[in-house]
């Protein structure tokens, strides 16, 4: 359909929580292959979530498996309507940046196994248990539906060092 | 817009980003990028700034005269026009561990194997750690691999390091992922 453009920080759309999507009708079905194609059109990009389109409905896809770190494990490419997090466990730090936020990546700590259900681009509910970096993708993205970006997260490098070292 | 490296130093206490920052917002100066940090005991503030107007340090040095009053060494560079931007750095990002018992020479050992394979260190810190009987001596060090030396080959190199100065090495691969 389109290859949108990706709201950059301080867009206020950014720190809003979104709606939930009521049904899979044309125009969510639409929105979701904006999000695809916007996906596809940054290249790198392993996640998209509705806000960073301007859209404040919640909705994400997510396709880790070009990536280095997410080909061995992942679901291919995910279509997630009214995402919810039912579980996790685990914890895993990466250096994470956003499409939103360039020029600054920090350290986050986030859930290494996710249980997710949601609704996919069939009107389907769906669960799925992700981990590893796709279980990192889908946690990024879940958050920008609530106005969380990564620099909500970031651990700081030191400290986290050496609490880990007190342990 | 010129820009300025200015460095201060001093005794840790609370009040002294407060004190800097008032003077460098009442003489109209901008923070571009700054990292500050307890070492030892000192509190230590490193800071590029920028001023619409001024070119020359000799313009507002006396400003903070204060300071120094107070305790704190200031010190005042003039970049050169170009020095004041961010590089851009590409390459495999590795952070790397190093801990063991205190002993003189772990931080050059280590920089001199990183130098001879012309990786270039972008972060580091030090700190003692541990009890005052049994210190030990924690690095944290964040660098970017150049073409062609994978954070493997890096690895295999701190491997042997580890041998040679009995202390804890680790290497890891952290690349930001951009989602």
């Amino acid at each position: 359909m389109a290859v949108r453009e990706i709201l950059l920080y301080p867009d206020p759309l950014l720190k809003t929580v979104c709606e939930p999507l009521e049904t899979m009708d044309e125009r969510t079905d639409a929105l979701v292959q904006d999000l695809i194609d916007t996906m596809v059109a940054a290249g790198h990009s392993v996640g998209v979530a509705a806000p960073q389109i301007g859209v404040t409905g919640r909705a994400v896809v997510v396709d880790v498996s070009k990536s280095k770190l997410g080909r061995e494990n992942n679901h291919g490419l995910l279509v997630m309507i009214n995402p919810e997090i039912l579980q996790s466990e685990g914890r895993e730090t990466m250096r994470e940046g956003c499409m939103s936020v360039p020029d600054y990546t920090g350290n986050v700590e986030r859930a290494e196994k996710i249980v997710v259900q949601f609704t996919d681009r069939a009107g389907k509910e769906q669960v799925i248990s992700a981990s590893g970096f796709e279980a990192v993708a889908i946690q990024h993205e879940l958050d920008h539906l609530d106005g969380l970006l990564f620099l909500d997260r970031v651990s700081n490098l030191k400290t986290d060092v050496f609490r880990r070292k007190s342990r | 817009m010129s820009h300025f490296a200015l460095t201060i130093i001093g005794r840790d206490r609370p009040g002294i980003v407060s004190q800097v920052t008032e003077i460098l917002f009442r003489q109209g100066f901008n923070i571009a990028d700054s990292s500050c940090s307890i070492l030892g005991g000192q509190f230590a503030m490193i800071l590029i700034i920028a001023h619409p107007e001024h070119s020359a340090k000799e313009a507002f040095i006396e400003a903070f005269a204060p300071l120094e009053q107070s305790g704190l060494s200031v010190f005042v560079r003039t970049l050169k026009p170009g020095g004041e931007t961010r590089p851009h750095l590409e390459g495999e990002i590795c952070m790397i561990s190093v801990y063991g018992s205190d002993k003189p020479g772990i931080v050059y050992r280590v920089a001199r194997e990183l130098g001879s394979l012309n990786v270039n260190i972008t972060d580091l810190n030090t700190k003692l750690v541990g009890s005052e009987k049994r210190p030990v001596y924690v690095m944290m060090l964040e660098a970017v691999l150049p073409g062609g030396v994978s954070s493997e080959q890096l690895a295999e190199v701190m491997r042997r390091l580890k041998d040679e100065l009995q202390v804890d090495i680790s290497v890891r691969n952290i690349t930001p992922v951009e989602l």
